[in-house]
């Protein structure tokens, strides 16, 4: 072919794919693509074969240099398990309290769904265009599909491409979670920095709400994708940013650069029997 | 070895490497690029088809490995195949210098197309810092560098021993 014909054929291709780019729409089903989830298919092994060959050689490592050091972690562990039977002892005698003054009130509290694990295989924490990929072993994630971590939210499912899934985490720029102060309720949209890598901004917050540094911000379960209760982050910074809003800055609850595994979240928006009455509702 | 052979070989490399390098250093992908590594030494072949081709389905690779949309580097690297290719067909770049100074500067096109497209079609994107535009810029330039005298090094050799052995084989 000569240099005029790959010339048009340039303009071709870079009118195709901006033509493509533009029809993604950033919406709460984020940008799923067939031609992604066929790639990420095909890499998503390689990147599960490095971090379980990572994994392996880490895992070696500490057997053969901190075997002293496991085991008196391990007794450790064992103690806080006990410490931590107990107390769940006591939770289930309130929780139990609590569908008793529930049932009283008629107040039927939405659950929080069933967990499962998944490994992460490839994070990418630090660039502005950051991104998680994990493998969920034999039952697929679904797309909008809640990620958590033990310490907190990480995200949701984007693109899913057989046992693997891409996930948009919480500090994308382009991510917003219903956030809610857990001291004095108020409720904002927490978004991503992209100014600072893993950090996050707590939107739409009035001047005169109370809000301090040091105040945990949780998932306000508004937003049809996760569930209430769900740390986000702590307060940083206050700062007055306009008229109308402050201007907060969150410290994110999870440490992105030390995922290994994550926790699927079966929670379903809107409850079964809505859906079995109204197939296709979606809470808005 | 036949250009497709030695251009899937190299992604496939590109892949490996980019996997181990962000399992070992969590900041990995945001100082170096792989891909366009392998973008840049396939199109000084000076084949700007095949190149715009090699450009498109690396940056797609590539998309799956990056938040945003599905299609800012798909968009970018395509641009960089050709212009690559283009550039290699109006000067010779036989010195690992130059092969520096054309990855730095495909590095810099590249995430300025990236950025400017981010630009044009998201709402309220982020940017890079631009401290890490120019890390990243200089690590891809000394990378590309580095692999390109490497196999330079590896060529050489080869052709000196097949030719000692060809003269011996007229020789018996």
């Amino acid at each position: 072919m000569d240099e005029r014909r790959t010339g048009w054929l340039l303009i071709l291709v870079l009118a195709g794919q901006f033509v493509f780019l533009t029809l993604q729409v950033p919406g709460t089903g984020g940008s799923r693509t067939y031609l992604g989830a066929v790639v990420l298919r095909l890499v998503g092994p390689v990147a599960r074969a490095v971090a379980a060959a990572g994994s392996t050689f880490s895992v070696t490592r500490d057997d053969l240099t901190l075997r002293d050091r496991l085991i008196a972690e391990n007794r450790g562990l064992r103690r806080e398990v006990e410490e931590l039977k107990l107390r769940q002892l006591r939770f289930e005698d309130l929780g139990g309290e609590m569908a008793r003054l529930g049932d009283a009130v008629q107040y039927a509290a939405s659950p929080m769904g069933d967990i499962r694990a998944a490994d992460v295989v490839y994070v990418d924490h630090a660039s502005w265009l950051r991104t998680l990929v994990l493998y969920s072993g034999s039952v697929p994630a679904r797309v909008n599909q809640p990620v958590l971590s033990p310490a907190g939210l990480v995200g949701r499912v984007v693109v899913v491409a057989g046992p693997y899934a891409k996930v948009q985490l919480i500090t994308d720029r382009a991510a917003a979670v219903g956030g809610m102060d857990l001291r004095n309720r108020r409720q904002g949209v927490v978004r991503g920095n992209g100014d600072a890598a893993d950090s996050l901004e707590f939107d739409y917050v009035p001047l005169q709400a109370d809000i301090r540094s040091g105040d945990r911000v949780v998932t306000a379960g508004i937003d049809g994708v996760y569930p209430r209760g769900v740390p986000v982050g702590t307060v940083a910074a206050v700062e007055p940013g306009g008229q109308l809003f402050h201007r907060v800055r969150l410290v994110p609850a999870v440490d992105f650069g030390t995922l290994d595994q994550v926790y699927l979240l079966d929670h379903l928006p809107v409850p079964s029997s809505i859906q079995k009455a109204v197939p296709g509702a979606r809470r808005r | 070895m036949h250009a497709a052979v030695k251009f899937f070989l190299g992604l496939a490399l590109a892949v490996v490497a980019h996997f181990v390098g962000a399992q070992l250093f969590p900041g990995f992908p945001r100082a170096v690029d792989v891909f366009l590594v392998v973008i840049v030494l396939y199109s000084l072949s000076g084949d700007s088809l095949t190149s715009l081709l090699a450009g498109l389905a690396v940056g797609l690779l590539e998309d799956t490995l990056t938040g945003g949309l599905y299609g800012l580097y798909g968009f970018a690297d395509t641009i960089i195949g050709y212009g690559v290719a283009r550039l290699a067909q109006r000067l010779v770049i036989q010195r690992a210098t130059g092969v520096f100074t054309v990855a730095s500067l495909a590095s810099l096109a590249q995430q300025g197309i990236v950025v400017g497209l981010a630009w044009t079609v998201l709402p309220g994107p982020s940017y890079p810092r631009p401290l890490w535009v120019g890390v990243k810029a200089a690590v891809c330039g000394a990378l590309a560098m580095l692999v390109y005298a490497a196999t330079e090094r590896f060529r050489r050799a080869y052709d000196v021993r097949r030719r000692s052995r060809m003269s011996r084989l007229r020789l018996g």
